[in-house]
């Protein structure tokens, strides 16, 4: 068994999902020091200050447009993308996947449901292209990003805004709605990170997103074989995990309840909504936890940087092992001690 | 077995589909640049105030400024969505956080000698923290 697990995205896909991140992380970071500039003063001054941030944010929102559109074609003039609309229609195996994650929390099911598992392992046969959180992820993202680019290029036009509102302050509370509105996108990409960086046999991560489908090795067991396991027992947790991933959760908790709470006391940039005195933005505990969220999301973008070093790597080590073919398959593609060693690889099949 | 024979057959997206997206892609790009920016230089300073807002006197206008009901409505909808996501989002860290713990439960420890754990019964070894492993 790889560790790699099953690829499932094109080369085509997995490119687009670095450069997407790549841009929504700049935006992130760029749009965040506007809206919790209290907070995230050093971000904004670190950045350029208000011109510097919002030029940034601007140029990397012509990128996102680019991606977006990009995508979209990709996947109404191909037939693999036509091919995927299916794959992504929420169904009952999402319903059920969900349930049984709770069951499986609460120690009443044994595994998690085809439709929920990150790791396949040996049943990697029967895990579908997206789990019901992928199905969820690409639909909000998708509206999200849609939403984010129409209301970012409506705020940038001077004339569309001036057409739409008369006054300078309805103007300002259309900017609010924009940055409002990628709160949630903000949250959801704080989970992601977690979810794809801290699953235990993937730790420090999943490379899924990074390793195509093309570069990755199957290897099919007996057929009449039926695994009763997905041989997760065989992998050893890393060292460092229970302590990285109880601090990283606990960030990301921080960080997505900050935000929100943030969002709230703030959103009135560049005047508060009601002009009430004190309030959130003058918080300690705010500040701290608004600060951990961009930790996670800086973590995001190395860890996404990351991906793709062991992508590079990977390919190498291919390379290498078609030179000479005597070399034993399934060697140890990556050197960080989470991963299971080359000893698992082997014995499998 | 050579790498190159297991790899699986991929029909991914051809070159043509890639190319003509990502041409059409730049050209709303930079369509929409046209739009939103004109062929002025720089960047737009009308509407926008510099984030560290000390001058001040700009909330009066606010207040009595937002004319329009509709917006008003939206953000506060918008804050309402935001929170319920959050929440809904919140759930799904905790989910992925304790199933992480009983899936890490499962796995061999690290340095746990290999030949004892072919009894692959998911257990954590005594020792653990104990922390959702209970292999069910
Ligand atoms: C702003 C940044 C990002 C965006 C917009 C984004 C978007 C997406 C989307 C839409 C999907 C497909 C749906 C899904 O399976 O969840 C996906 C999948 C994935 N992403 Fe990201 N992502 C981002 C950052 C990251 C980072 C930082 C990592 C690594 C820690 C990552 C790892 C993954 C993985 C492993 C998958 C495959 C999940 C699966 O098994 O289906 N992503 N991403
Ligand atoms: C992931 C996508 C995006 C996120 C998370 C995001 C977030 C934000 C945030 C938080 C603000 C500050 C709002 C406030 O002050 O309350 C903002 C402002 C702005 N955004 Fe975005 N945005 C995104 C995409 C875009 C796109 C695609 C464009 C344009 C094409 C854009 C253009 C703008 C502009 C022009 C401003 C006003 C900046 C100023 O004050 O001059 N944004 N954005």
């Amino acid at each position: 068994m790889s560790n790699l697990d099953h690829g499932k995205f094109t080369r085509v896909t997995t490119l687009f999902h670095s450069l997407l991140g790549l841009d929504v992380f700049l935006l992130f970071f760029t749009g965040y020091a506007i809206m919790f500039n209290d907070e995230l003063w050093w971000m904004l001054t670190l950045m350029g200050g208000a011109s510097g941030v919002t030029a940034i944010h601007r140029i990397t929102g012509i990128g996102l447009v680019a991606l977006v559109i990009f995508w979209i074609t990709l996947q109404i003039i191909s037939s693999t993308g036509r091919s995927n609309f299916s794959k992504i229609l929420p169904g009952k195996d999402d319903i059920d996947a969900f349930i049984q994650d709770i069951q499986f929390v609460l120690g009443r099911a044994d595994e998690r449901h085809p439709s929920a598992r990150q790791f396949g392992g040996y049943k990697a046969d029967e895990v579908p292209l997206l789990s019901y959180i992928g199905k969820g992820v690409v639909f909000i993202f998708s509206i999200e990003l849609t939403l984010l680019a129409i209301s970012g290029l409506l705020i940038w036009s001077k004339t569309g805004l001036a057409a739409m509102f008369q006054t300078k302050a309805a103007a300002m509370a259309f900017v609010t709605f924009h940055g409002l509105l990628g709160v949630i996108m903000l949250m959801g990409v704080m989970f992601h990170i977690f979810e794809h960086g801290m699953h235990p046999a993937f730790y420090p991560v999943e490379t899924k997103a990074f390793i195509p489908r093309s570069m990755v090795p199957e290897h099919h067991g007996d057929e009449d074989e039926e695994p009763d396991t997905t041989g997760i027992e065989r992998l050893s947790l890393s060292p460092s995990w229970r302590t990285v991933s109880t601090i990283f959760g606990a960030m990301t908790v921080i960080g997505i309840v900050s935000v929100l709470i943030g969002s709230i006391f703030d959103e009135g940039y560049p005047v508060p909504r009601e002009l009430a005195i004190g309030g959130g933005p003058s918080s300690i505990l705010l500040t701290v936890g608004i600060n951990l969220g961009m930790v996670v999301l800086g973590v995001g973008l190395v860890l996404s940087m990351y991906g793709n070093v062991l992508r590079i790597r990977w390919e190498q080590q291919l390379e290498e092992e078609r030179e000479q073919p005597t070399a034993a398959d399934g060697g140890e593609p990556q050197t960080d001690g989470g991963q299971p060693n080359a000893d698992d690889a082997e014995s499998e099949n | 077995m050579t790498a190159e024979e297991d790899l699986p057959e991929v029909s991914g997206y051809s070159r043509v589909s890639v190319l003509i997206s990502a041409v059409v892609g730049l050209a709303v790009a930079a369509l929409s640049l046209f739009w939103a920016q004109g062929l002025r230089i720089g960047y737009e300073s009308l509407y926008r105030v510099n984030p560290s807002v000390e001058g001040g006197g700009i909330g009066s206008d606010w207040v009595f400024g937002n004319t329009i009901p509709a917006l008003d409505f939206l953000i506060a909808l918008i804050h309402a969505a935001d929170v319920i996501m959050g929440a809904f989002i919140l759930v799904m860290v905790f989910i992925h956080w304790a199933a992480f713990q009983r899936l890490a439960g499962q796995m061999r420890e690290p340095g746990e000698d290999v030949s004892e754990a072919v009894a692959a019964d998911g257990g954590s070894p005594a020792g653990g923290d104990g922390q959702g492993g209970d292999g069910a």
